[in-house]
């Protein structure tokens, strides 16, 4: 009996210290974590929508986000979503911004994923995101040549379902943008 | 039980029971984040943090603990300072932690902590143990840096990041996959252990 | 929706196996795999203890710890409920069948600390899945986990009466032989596409 509430006492007491040591850890790294987001948010949003100045969040659901940009003059010059999927591995969070029609494509970045490295993990690469710059919504994707098409990307060799995992997760954040606009 | 010098307790880890390579302890973390020197040497240094200051808080307090609940306590102060490691990383260094992604929360299931506290901690002095946590890491350090070097090298031409094979080398993506980095380990593995054989003859 | 379950419990089980493309739970693979009986045992073993864990971790996740925002605990929760599930089952089994005990009881110790278990609750939470989908989930990385330790424990087995160089003789040729098995195990993926 006597060990029954030592071995109690002994858990309890760690487990008391560790949850205080966290929770007064997180409280202090908190403003830290939140600020990163904001400045890899906004670094992302100069480059799909090159020229933005500030931009507006509106929240569309938890994964989505639609971000409105304005230039230095404060003309409406386009809007991104900020939006999540599911790639071959993993959630895949992409930046993907539109002209102000939303009929074009201005540029997409990828913010977090965790596709294998080598293959999937390629959508990071400079030639593959910079091909979503100018097509034509809604978009699709074509393997082994080059695209014809003005609505087409061309898949990465050995990754095709990362690729078409991009493809859709840029198509349904335009469904949702359209939406959310039209509004 | 026989009493080795300190500097035993911090030479050992390195070579003669070197955890990854003789001990076979924290291979899900070795094989998983070397495909980059960066990322290995990111995932030895939380490693250190989280092996020296639990065996420091464990080696404190492992008389107050009873025997049935030694397990979970020691788990309990180990998930502590994982998380905290994974916290410093978010906040700090965001672009190595979203590399390493969910491998940092698995240092606490790394068998080379909690089997140090098991194997050693738990039934030698205070400074000994520290010793023993610094040799370790080191040991654990130079496998992991090593095998992120080879495969980085061999994966994509590069040494943390920078180009060292020129244009004519076409990378060997197998390498960055995960089937390079168990051939890669085993081979180390029998590397050393023929290194070793041979010292022992001569 | 039966049909992502299905879908999940093959990527679990065979194009993202959790030991050859995450490389978790590999301690059991140097030291139990010498044998194939001891490899079905420690595989249903811990095939039953992750889908249980799927289910609790589950439940912690989503009832606890998001609506409370409690994630930080996250880590320190999962183990402790991993901790206390094995402690569970091995007390549950003892007390119904000494046959079943006599069978999974030694290897249960081992299972906490496997990073199998503790990898599929951490890997289930980040994917957002429900319920049936995380179970699934633990389902199909146990059987993937059986799988693999039970074809590397049979090629060992063969290996002891081969002429293996000295050093690479126990786990270094083990590793490589894993290595090999990863890349035959890499032809499954595009079949089950998510």
């Amino acid at each position: 009996m006597k060990l029954g509430i030592k071995m109690i006492l002994v858990l309890t007491s760690i487990a008391l210290v560790s949850g205080l040591l966290l929770s007064y850890t997180y409280q202090s790294t908190k403003a830290d974590i939140e600020r990163n987001k904001e400045i890899e948010k906004e670094r992302a949003i100069k480059v799909v929508i090159p020229g933005t100045e500030r931009f507006e969040e509106k929240v569309i659901n938890v994964k989505n986000y639609l971000l409105v940009a304005y230039d230095k003059d404060d003309n409406l010059i386009g809007y991104a979503m900020l939006t999540e999927g599911t790639g071959f591995q993993g959630p895949i969070k992409l930046m993907v911004g539109f002209d102000t029609t939303l009929s074009k494509i201005t540029g997409m970045e990828v913010l977090e994923n965790v596709e294998t490295p080598g293959l999937g993990n390629r959508i990071v690469e400079d030639w593959f995101k910079k091909q979503f710059k100018g097509r034509l919504t809604p978009i699709g994707y074509v393997k082994g040549k080059k695209p014809e098409n003005p609505h087409n990307i061309q898949a990465i060799s050995g990754a095709t379902i990362s690729s078409r995992s991009v493809v859709k997760i840029v198509n349904d954040a335009w469904k949702l943008a359209k939406k959310e606009i039209k509004k | 039980m026989k009493k080795h010098s300190l500097f035993y307790e911090f030479k050992k880890g390195l070579v003669a029971e070197n955890p990854v390579l003789v001990m076979l302890l924290g291979l899900c973390s070795t094989l998983a984040v070397s495909n980059k020197a960066i990322n290995s040497v990111a995932m030895a240094l939380a490693v250190f943090f989280v092996l020296f200051f639990s065996s420091l808080i464990i080696g404190i307090i492992k008389n107050l603990i009873p025997d049935q609940v030694r397990i979970p306590s020691f788990i309990l102060v180990i998930a502590t300072f994982v998380t905290l490691a994974d916290l410093f990383m978010k906040a700090k260094f965001p672009a190595i932690s979203k590399a390493l992604g969910p491998y940092i929360p698995l240092i606490v299931v790394n068998c080379i902590i909690l089997g140090r506290q098991e194997a050693f901690v738990s039934k030698n002095s205070l400074i000994a143990s520290l010793m023993d946590a610094i040799g370790m890491s080191l040991g654990y350090f130079w496998v992991i840096v090593l095998l992120g070097i080879v495969r980085e090298v061999l994966g994509f031409g590069t040494i943390f990041g920078y180009k060292v094979l020129g244009s004519w080398f076409k990378p060997w993506l197998v390498m960055v996959l995960p089937p390079g980095s168990f051939i890669t380990l085993g081979i180390f593995v029998g590397v050393l252990n023929w290194l070793r054989a041979k010292g022992g003859k001569a | 929706m039966i049909q992502k379950a299905i879908i999940i419990f093959l990527a679990a089980a065979l194009t993202n196996n959790f030991v050859l493309t995450y490389f978790l739970g590999l301690c059991p693979f140097v030291g139990v795999s010498e044998r194939s009986s001891s490899a079905i045992g420690m595989g249903f073993a811990s095939t039953f203890v992750m889908t249980m864990t799927a289910v609790i971790a589950w439940i912690m996740d989503w009832l606890v710890l998001r609506p409370l925002h409690l994630e930080f605990l996250q880590t320190a929760v999962f183990i402790l409920v991993i901790a206390s599930l094995v402690q569970f089952v091995e007390m549950f089994i003892k007390k119904t069948s000494k046959e079943l005990y006599k069978a999974l009881g030694i290897y249960l110790p081992l299972i906490t600390t496997n990073c199998i278990v503790f990898g599929l609750a951490l890997i289930g939470s980040m994917k957002n899945y429900n319920l049936l989908e995380n179970i699934m989930l633990g389902f199909g990385a146990g059987m993937g986990f059986t799988l693999a330790l039970v074809l590397i424990a049979g090629i060992r087995e063969e290996l002891e009466f081969r002429n293996v160089p000295e050093p690479l003789k126990g786990a270094g040729i083990t590793l490589i032989v894993v290595g090999l098995m990863a890349l035959a195990f890499m032809g499954f993926s595009g079949m089950v596409t998510l």
